[in-house]
């Protein structure tokens, strides 16, 4: 090291940046060894962190999308205390009107209208209890899956009113295939029967259990007819561009429809509570792996931190005899660590963030056990989700943690005497 | 709700009474003799009547007619006149067993068990409230509290108590009958004693050559302002009712008749 | 072997010598390893949970049916009891507990609701040892017969229908003959699931009592049975079928295949956790011992100068690194045996029940150690961790004796 420099810094003028960095990173590539296992230390741990809180962030937008895809919807419009007691009257009035203005909501990407009631669901030889559910045949793909997972037949046309397609659990309870006709007897607004009689189009598999026990879909119009709803209806379904945009979004709807009293805004997690919590507990897992590999490997790059001071203790003797500031051996000290942290962390960030973009394109396969990732709402490839978030999160967890380390070895600097400090080995 | 409306359910959807059957005599004091006959009085042996039927709610109100059937304690056939969307809608009932016809499905549809809690065309009685009537009878111990006294007539206060593994969910129901056979109240309670539901007679006169309650309501006492009333037009007892009357191709095609001694 | 000794008090100096080297190094090691072993039991208590849950609510080890229950379970698909080849097999040694079984869906009511639930008649006696029920009387008594005249129902129904001990419910399914079976049941007592699902969805009745009710005669819906050890499951199963022919004979990993796919699942999710905590460890012992090594470069020249061969260096140094690996482990195996024990009592998840649910998992979860996992954990810790020190080892030995004194 060339010292000459320091010690003239002991003039009134104070050493700028400049001339701490050079000798800092002089001294980083004095152990190259070590330094490169250093950062190897580091990058791996940022790499591993980017790479895992991608995939849980995007394991969790794909559960969340995945779940309310299904049929839930980002955002419901109901009648207040529909979704604590689903009624028939407990509707939303004029409805077509609400839905125009829902739909104008700058955010809103699609809209559907759905009215449904519990109703007894025969084929010619058995009846079973089902939920029927008014759709509008142009508008439900837009904010459900179920018209695309039609495993026999199709969805609803929309060309005729009578036609419907039913859950495959239900379907084969009732021993129904396409083409059959079912009937569907409940009870109408006023209490009177409310009958229609339809012709099987398709028979669906949502992968949601529930509803492909109990679901029948028919168009809304002929639902609305023969439940007496005139032009009510239980939810207004809303898909926004992406769930950061719910919140707002469900700001937006509540002005909106504000003249409109007795009926509210529901998000997804109001929806589906489970979800929010199933998620909550799955990240506080993520939060204990994370904080544990992050102490292992704040604990591991300690140790080099410490041997470079250690080693360096006659050396930094005689700085001090000479009357270099003790303060100033510190802040090199502690620069050296921040160079080498950053540049492990910029590694690793980098190589985490370009395999994390490599799975996002092609996502990750989790074939062996698709039914399980199923039932959590999880298709079977799973896209880690690479945002500034997830890319940062994990490697300034780091650089916190190794920092505290780092601040330790430069205090002792601190408590140097020249002369002790001088003769040690 | 309960089956065990069933005395007062049944009899407004069944209906009837029967006439001279038990003359009303001084009922003996035995109370289960006394319930009984207020039953039997109230259906007689067969029945025809035109019932209208109120279902009245906080913020709408639907009125419907209907012409019923009876005979015995077990079988009804009921079927809707008005409104036009119901008309021709009906509800058979037979031994245990109940099946729905509509007109507008041209079919007939047997109730399976799990809808039988549901409420019975919107109105404030069950499906097992219309298929259990003859409960009050056969399900229940019954307890004579006290004889009161009503324009003239005496007036037996019934405390009748659910057998113990009778399909019966109240606590237990309390009856007003007067001594001519007339049911004038019929209170349900449910398990912790408080009332939940009563069904009472609005008016009596005389029907079908008899004397009747002509008017009764069921009200929940939970829920303001939610009733069911319903009103005998017109009534026949004791005709002859042939098996045919009650079975389901007569509920998918009825065919004209029967509604006269 | 004196030549041992004399290396392992080598290395053991060594190790002391940098006390705080030594200490930061060994919480590196000792923190990966806690939490190795940590994350290793509550994944184990979750497949726990799962498999015990699948199991033990009302699955079994396996379980006979009438072809087509498993479709449609209702009164339609019932079987006669157990014949005679089959109630031998049940008798064997294997088994450890069995229990014939109705159960169909039916609706329940009190004065003031209506739940669609799953009714089971049950042999009290047969079920203890074969599901849940008879340890989960929360309130009341549990049923003394098959022909017990009470019902037991979960503690989230009673809620629901607001009913209690000693009131009535009545139940209404279809009976044998298609007509409607009702009755009225008194409820003995109230049970507590592992999870809400279980409370709301099934009701137990006397076996007897509710074949009455279904007039069902002497048919049952399914039998289920418990073995003694869950690896007979394959020669049971297969002797079942044989005596039990024209019935359906599942077993547990057939009727509840999610559990079995949550198990791998786990399984994969704790090695891969496993290698990731060994690499970040790893890095840090290599470093630590390389510099351990290198500042003692003079030492070790001198050692070789003086005759000792290069091997016994290595040798001494790996040494040096299993003192550091195993005093680590012993810490980090300490740490988490600590941490379980605080734990003993599971972790409470009730405020987030749902959630819980969602992963399979009931109310409390109870971290379990596995032995296959703490070994595994400290058998990766500690091999692979040796293996890495050969590095650092291998370069102490090579020193030529002359270079390595006269540096520095």
């Amino acid at each position: 090291m060339s010292a000459g420099t320091v010690i003239r810094s002991t003039s009134p003028q104070r050493p700028g940046l400049r001339l701490y960095l050079r000798l800092a990173w002089r001294n980083v590539w004095r152990n190259p060894r070590r330094t490169l296992l250093t950062l190897s230390a580091v990058a791996f741990a940022a790499v591993i962190l980017v790479f895992m809180v991608s995939m849980q962030l995007g394991g969790y937008g794909a559960m969340i999308r995945g779940a309310t895809g299904v049929f839930t919807g980002d955002l419901q419009v109901q009648a207040e205390g529909y979704h604590a007691k689903q009624r028939l009257r407990t509707a939303i009035a004029d409805a077509s009107s609400v839905e125009a203005r829902v739909a104008a909501v700058p955010g809103v990407t699609a809209v559907s209208s759905r009215a449904q009631a519990f109703a007894l669901v025969s084929s010619a030889t058995r009846t079973y209890g089902g939920m029927i559910v008014g759709v509008d045949p142009a508008k439900e793909p837009s904010v459900s899956t179920i018209p695309r997972t039609i495993r026999k037949g199709r969805y609803l046309s929309g060309a005729t009113s009578d036609e419907a397609v039913v859950g495959q659990a239900l379907a084969s309870n009732l021993s129904l295939t396409v083409g059959d006709e079912i009937t569907v007897l409940g009870q109408g607004l006023d209490g009177s029967l409310a009958v229609a009689v339809l012709k099987v189009v398709g028979i669906f598999s949502s992968g949601v259990p529930e509803l492909d026990r109990q679901t029948v879909e028919m168009p809304l119009a002929s639902f609305q007819s023969a439940f007496l709803l005139g032009d009510r209806v239980h939810a207004i379904v809303v898909r926004t561009g992406g769930l950061e945009a719910v919140p707002h979004v469900a700001g937006l709807i509540r002005a909106a429809i504000a003249n409109r009293p007795g009926l509210t805004v529901l998000r997804w997690d109001q929806l589906l509570e489970g979800l929010k919590q199933g998620i909550a507990m799955d990240a506080a897992v993520g939060w204990f792996l994370y904080t544990a590999l992050v102490l292992v490997v704040t604990f591991s790059i300690l140790n080099t931190f410490l041997m470079s001071v250690l080693e360096r203790t006659r050396e930094f003797g005689v700085f001090l005899a000479l009357g270099t500031r003790p303060r100033i051996l510190g802040r090199v000290v502690i620069l050296e660590s921040v160079i080498l942290l950053l540049l492990g962390l910029a590694i690793g960030t980098l190589a985490g963030a370009g395999i994390t973009a490599y799975a996002g394109v092609h996502g990750i396969a989790f074939s062996s056990s698709e039914e399980l990732l199923a039932q959590w709402s999880l298709p079977a490839r799973i896209y880690p989700r690479l945002d500034l978030l997830s890319v940062t999160l994990g490697p300034a967890a780091i650089l916190l943690a190794t920092l505290v380390a780092a601040l330790f070895p430069a205090r002792r600097i601190r408590r140097l005497r020249p002369v002790d400090a001088m003769k040690a080995v | 709700m309960t089956r065990s409306l069933r005395s007062g359910l049944v009899a407004l959807a069944l209906i009837l009474a029967a006439f001279g059957a038990l003359k009303a005599t001084a009922a003996a004091d035995d109370p289960a003799t006394i319930v009984k006959g207020a039953i039997d009085y109230w259906r007689d042996v067969t029945s025809y009547t035109v019932v209208e039927m109120t279902v009245h709610r906080p913020d709408w109100e639907r009125a419907s007619l209907m012409r019923a059937w009876t005979r015995g304690e077990k079988d009804s056939l009921v079927r809707f006149v008005k409104p036009a969307r119901d008309a021709g809608s009906a509800t058979l009932k037979v031994g245990d067993d109940m099946w729905i016809f509509s007109p507008k499905l041209n079919r007939v549809i047997k109730l399976p068990f799990s809808m039988m809690a549901q409420s019975w065309m919107g109105s404030d009685f069950s499906y097992n409230d219309l298929a259990k009537s003859d409960q009050i009878i056969h399900n229940f111990t019954h307890r004579l509290v006290k004889t009161d006294k009503q324009d003239g007539h005496a007036v037996y206060v019934i405390e009748s108590t659910p057998l113990p593994n009778a399909p019966v969910i109240w606590g237990k129901e309390r009856l007003r009958i007067r001594d001519d056979h007339l049911l004038l109240e019929e209170t349900f309670f449910d398990q912790d004693g408080k009332p939940v539901k009563r069904l009472s007679a609005v008016k009596i006169g005389r029907l079908g050559g008899k004397v009747y309650v002509t008017s009764m309501r069921m009200e929940k006492l939970d829920e303001a302002d939610h009733w069911t009333e319903i009103t005998y037009r017109k009534a026949s007892f004791g005709l002859s009712l042939p098996d045919a009357v009650f079975t389901l191709s007569n509920l998918r095609n009825p065919r004209p008749g029967w509604e006269r001694p | 072997m004196a030549r041992l000794a004399l290396l392992l008090r080598l290395a053991r100096r060594s190790v002391l010598r940098n006390r705080r080297r030594t200490l930061i190094i060994l919480v590196a090691i000792s923190v990966a390893l806690w939490a190795m072993i940590f994350f290793a039991a509550l994944t184990r208590g979750w497949e726990n949970d799962v498999v015990h849950n699948a199991i033990f609510t009302l699955t079994g080890h396996l379980q006979v049916h009438a072809p087509g229950y498993r479709d449609d379970p209702s009164v339609d698909h019932s079987m006669k009891p157990p014949n005679a080849t089959v109630a031998q097999l049940l008798a064997g040694t294997e088994v450890a507990a069995w229990g014939t079984r109705v159960r169909v869906p039916a609706v329940v009511m009190s004065e003031h609701d209506t739940a669609g639930v799953t009714l089971v008649g049950i042999d009290p006696a047969a079920e203890r040892g074969l599901s849940f029920i008879a340890d989960a009387v929360h309130t009341g008594r549990y049923l003394d017969s098959p022909d017990d005249r009470g019902i037991l129902i979960g503690r989230a129904l009673a809620d629901r229908l607001g009913t209690g001990v000693g009131k009535r419910v009545v139940v209404m399914s279809q009976a044998a003959d298609h007509s409607v079976a009702d009755r009225g049941f008194r409820v003995v007592g109230l049970f507590e699931g592992d999870r809400e699902a279980t409370e709301m969805a099934y009701v137990f009745v006397g076996r007897r009592t509710a074949m009455t009710m279904l007039k069902l005669g002497s048919r049952v819906s399914e039998l289920a049975v418990m073995l003694r050890d869950r690896r007979q499951l394959p020669a049971f199963l297969a002797r079942l079928r044989t005596a039990a022919s024209g019935l359906d004979v599942q077993p547990w990993t057939t009727l509840e295949p999610m559990a079995q796919a949550m198990v791998a699942l786990g399984q994969a999710w704790i090695w891969m956790f496993f290698v990731v905590m060994y690499v970040a460890m790893a890095f840090g012992l290599v470093n630590t011992m390389l510099m351990a090594v290198m500042e003692r470069t003079r030492e070790f020249g001198m050692l070789q100068a003086l005759g000792m061969r290069p091997r016994l260096i290595l040798i001494q140094v790996v040494f040096e690194s299993c003192f550091l690996l195993a005093a680590g482990a012993a810490a980090g195996i300490g740490l988490a045996a600590g941490t379980l024990s605080l734990l003993h009592g599971g972790i409470n998840l009730s405020i987030l029940a749902q959630g819980a649910e969602m992963w399979g998992m009931g109310k409390v979860i109870y971290p379990a150690a596995a032995v296959v996992d703490v070994i595994g954990a400290t058998a990766l810790v500690v091999v692979l961790g040796v293996f890495s020190s050969l590095y650092p080892a291998w370069r102490a030995a090579r020193r030529v004796p002359i270079e390595a004194i006269t540096r520095n």
